[in-house]
């Protein structure tokens, strides 16, 4: 008795609970049709902005090699950002302590790419995001080293390379914050992974500081703190 | 109590986020701060001769001492192989920058007869850079190789270009019959 009890329990259970999905379910078909999507009204096109690095005139500044740099970036709709990014590299590095090789250059490099913004909130004031660019510059490498021994015929030489015609083509993988300070000033870093495609390195060997690139055989990554200012 | 824990966690919570961009930061200073010095661990640069009989088999000097030397810029002669034997090859090192190296030979063989010749190697020389930490050296382009023929038949360039890379051998040197 007690058993048919409890089978005619379980029975009205699942019949309860099937009418409550059923109901449930027409519920929220009635209520998908009353929801209105509200159009997006933020323009397409945002304004633009300009900025420029911290990092590489640091860097100039600290060591024998660094860049300034700055660029221009649209804002589509706060959700992609097509940027250009100029700069000029330099790199006097005087008679090496070990080496006693002296490594000039100085040249202005291009980059073209884009950001997107990875928000879901795309329209707040802060925004993180990832992207990519094409990078390409042309530039003239001194490299000097003075009375070199040869150690088995003796006698000395001196090595003075002047003007060797060097290029280099890169692409690189961004990937960033910026956060609104005040008014229209964000800061914001962004780190850098950055690999070579194409490169002509001149006519003896290779070449250390690429402007723009930094010194290859060292790490891919780089990063740069920039100031930007919306406008 | 609860009233604590909550306290914790929102502290815990405000910690990570604060913990988070400083993380980043000593990564990307750790990251910069590494630099490497990729110097080529293999960076002479020398010639390689490969003794050959006339049908393009390797020949050996057995027990034929062979001794080569040059002269230096100050006028005094340097040894570069010293009575070498039983070899089928032998690494020669070139000058860094002089037009044309010239190379004495001399082999004794073991009827006690004594033969003496001279290779001039004419060449190209370049500066090969890799970065400020490695020394500069030189490669070259082998340009022209002749000699006198007392004991040599012929020598020939099989790899004109003389770099780090010695695996492949840039001359071959063929010996008149000795026996």
């Amino acid at each position: 008795m007690t058993h048919r009890k409890n089978i005619s329990t379980y029975i009205s259970r699942i019949a309860i609970s099937l009418l409550l999905i059923v109901a449930a379910t027409g519920n929220g078909r009635a209520q998908q049709k009353n929801i209105i999507i509200p159009e997006d009204s933020i323009p397409m096109f945002r304004g633009f902005a300009v900025s420029f690095d911290l990092v590489g005139p640091a860097m100039l500044a600290l060591s024998d090699h660094g860049e300034y740099e700055g660029a221009f970036r649209l804002n589509l709709h706060d959700q992609w950002f097509p940027i250009v990014e100029v700069g000029y590299g330099k790199a006097n590095h005087e008679n090496d302590e070990v080496t006693g090789i002296t490594y000039k250059t100085g040249a202005p490099y291009f980059r073209i790419g884009m950001d997107w913004n990875l928000l879901k909130k795309k329209h707040g004031p802060n925004r993180l995001y990832g992207g990519f660019r094409y990078a390409f510059t042309s530039y003239k490498v001194d490299i000097m080293r003075g009375e070199m021994d040869d150690p088995v015929w003796q006698g000395s030489n001196i090595v003075d390379i002047q003007d060797m015609q060097c290029s280099q083509h890169w692409l690189e993988a961004v990937f960033g914050i910026d956060a609104k300070i005040s008014g229209p000033v964000h800061l914001g870093w962004n780190v850098r992974y950055k690999r070579r495609i194409a490169h002509n390195d001149g006519t003896a060997g290779q070449t250390w500081y690429i402007p723009g690139f930094g010194t290859y055989g060292d790490t891919r990554i780089a990063a740069n703190f920039n100031v930007i200012i919306d406008i | 109590m609860q009233q604590k824990q909550h306290n914790i966690l929102k502290y815990c919570k405000q910690g990570s986020l604060y913990w988070l961009p400083c993380l980043l930061v000593a990564t990307l200073l750790a990251i910069a701060g590494c630099s490497s010095i990729d110097c080529p661990v293999q960076n002479r640069v020398y010639t390689v001769y490969s003794l050959k009989k006339a049908n393009g088999t390797a020949d050996t000097l057995k027990v034929d001492t062979l001794s080569i030397c040059s002269r230096r810029a100050d006028g005094r002669d340097t040894i570069l192989q010293n009575r070498i034997t039983g070899v089928t090859t032998f690494d020669l090192d070139i000058s860094y920058i002089n037009p044309v190296d010239t190379l004495h030979m001399t082999l004794l063989d073991t009827m006690g007869n004594t033969y003496r010749d001279t290779i001039w190697v004419e060449k190209s020389n370049q500066p090969h850079f890799e970065s400020v930490d490695c020394q500069i050296s030189y490669f070259h382009t082998i340009l022209s190789v002749k000699s006198t023929h007392h004991i040599i038949d012929s020598l020939s360039i099989n790899n004109s270009q003389v770099n780090y890379d010695a695996s492949k051998e840039h001359f071959h040197l063929y010996l008149k019959d000795r026996y």
